[in-house]
């Protein structure tokens, strides 16, 4: 009977433990990325649990839409939980076209920001997902909206 | 015994599969749900909650004014004293959703001073919804009273507005969701309006006739709620203003976008335009709508 009270508290502790880490997940890396966004305004914030790709899977998408303004300069940034820098990319889009993304494929490089400049307001779509080949395991990833300014 | 274990681990496992949300972990009672109706929804809550998150931001209004070089001015805010009478949960939600556009405004311009007395409020209002929890309330005063760290308080009033509002979605309180972002979207049409009002600015003036596309879908939510009596009369000034806005009209020209690449970032200009169509007599029209409307629901 002890052995199960004690199995039972050690798996609820992982429980809560998980629960705490997303939380702790989201707020630090809010904080963090919002304030590494080179002083832009903080407007809004894109919270990403991705789950591991399984076999023969897609890699797990996070989708946000977005109301974009004409003649704003909006810039986006991407933050990853401790040990998964690098992992993850946030891609800007609307229904018709990519607008950008925060990671070049074709030179693997990834961007400190992706600015852009917007001339047409609407709905659009933001999405984070792992990159192809880092999706071996769970976790978190938080995208930053900001207004720069105006498109001068 | 090793079943027993097996067992226990296997309940244990399902309860670590089932969490969903980040959101902590409050009981809410039948007595605290809200007097407001909770409406039959006949969009998905995942659909609204992604439309309602996309729609107003309580500073973006007020840092394209202040990028604008619009000058500050205290008469434009909604007085804290209105809110002694917001008295259901339907007037707090709504005045929470204007005070929040004020304060954004208010942290955009740097007015720590009377940053405070609507901090204040805010928290009251908050708590008498059961979301004051998200609001640091002793951090962003001491921000604000000691004049410092001014990124983080406005950092800070943000996030903690926009888990509110996620918070709220997350917890089936959807309609003062909606309630609160109407408010934030009518604060900040209305301190567009009074600067166009005064000081004619045609990049103001057009975001006001683009406000066009979010008022639809706006009214198209609250529409679920209109069975209550007081979701309805908001209806009508809402169904009002879009009268008005019908005489907006905005156009597309179409061209390829350019991208820049500069010290490690990039930049993406959109090359294809919106263009607002805003006549001077319906942005006047726009102007005394937003105005009565707005007065109508913070002195409730």
């Amino acid at each position: 009977m002890k052995k199960i009270v004690i199995a039972f508290i050690v798996v609820s502790s992982l429980f809560l433990l998980n629960t705490t880490a997303n939380a702790q997940c989201k707020q630090q890396l809010v904080y963090q990325c919002a304030t590494s966004n080179n002083k832009a305004i903080y407007l809004r914030d894109f919270n990403a649990k991705l789950k591991k790709t399984r076999p023969n899977k897609p890699p797990a998408v996070a989708r946000f839409s977005v109301v974009l303004n004409k003649g704003t300069n909006y810039r986006f940034n991407l933050c990853n939980m401790k040990g998964f820098e690098g992992r993850s990319v946030l891609t800007l889009y609307d229904p018709k076209r990519v607008h950008g993304s925060t990671y070049n494929k074709s030179t693997d490089r990834d961007w400190k920001y992706l600015d852009f400049i917007c001339q047409k307001s609407g709905v659009y779509f933001v999405s984070i997902k792992w990159k192809k080949g880092k999706d071996d395991k769970k976790g978190c990833a938080v995208g930053i909206m900001s207004f720069v300014g105006k498109n001068k | 015994m090793i079943r027993k274990l097996l067992v226990v681990l296997f309940f244990a496992s399902i309860l670590v599969a089932c969490q969903t949300s980040t959101a902590p972990e409050e009981d809410i009672s039948q007595e605290d749900l809200d007097s407001v109706a909770t409406g039959v929804l006949q969009i998905s809550d995942e659909a609204m909650g992604d439309i309602v998150q996309s729609f107003s931001n309580p500073v973006e209004m007020a840092a394209l004014m202040k990028d604008a070089g619009v000058k500050y001015s205290e008469k434009y805010l909604t007085p804290t004293d209105y809110a002694d009478n917001y008295n259901t949960n339907f007037k707090k939600a709504l005045g929470l959703g204007v005070l929040s556009a004020d304060l954004g405004y208010l942290n955009i311009y740097n007015k720590t001073a009377t940053t405070v007395s609507y901090l204040t409020v805010i928290k009251r209002l908050s708590d008498a919804l059961k979301i004051g929890q998200f609001f640091d309330f002793s951090t962003l005063k001491r921000f604000a009273t000691n004049n410092e760290n001014l990124d983080s308080l406005l950092l800070l009033s943000v996030s903690s507005f926009n888990e509110m509002d996620a918070y709220l979605r997350e917890t089936n309180r959807s309609n003062l969701s909606m309630l609160i972002v109407t408010g934030v979207w009518v604060e900040g049409l209305y301190l567009a309006t009074q600067v166009v009002k005064n000081d004619y600015q045609k990049e103001i003036a057009d975001r006001i006739g683009e406000q066009k596309i979010i008022l639809n879908d706006m009214i198209l939510i609250l529409q679920n709620y209109q069975q209550d009596p007081s979701f309805a009369r908001l209806l009508e000034n809402l169904n009002d203003l879009k009268q008005s806005f019908q005489k907006v009209e905005i156009t597309v020209e179409y061209g390829e976008p350019e991208s820049v690449e500069r010290d490690g970032m990039l930049m993406i200009i959109q090359n294809t335009k919106s263009v607002v169509h805003l006549s001077r007599e319906t942005l006047n029209e726009l102007i005394l709508k937003t105005e009565k409307f707005r007065n109508t629901i913070t002195q409730q």
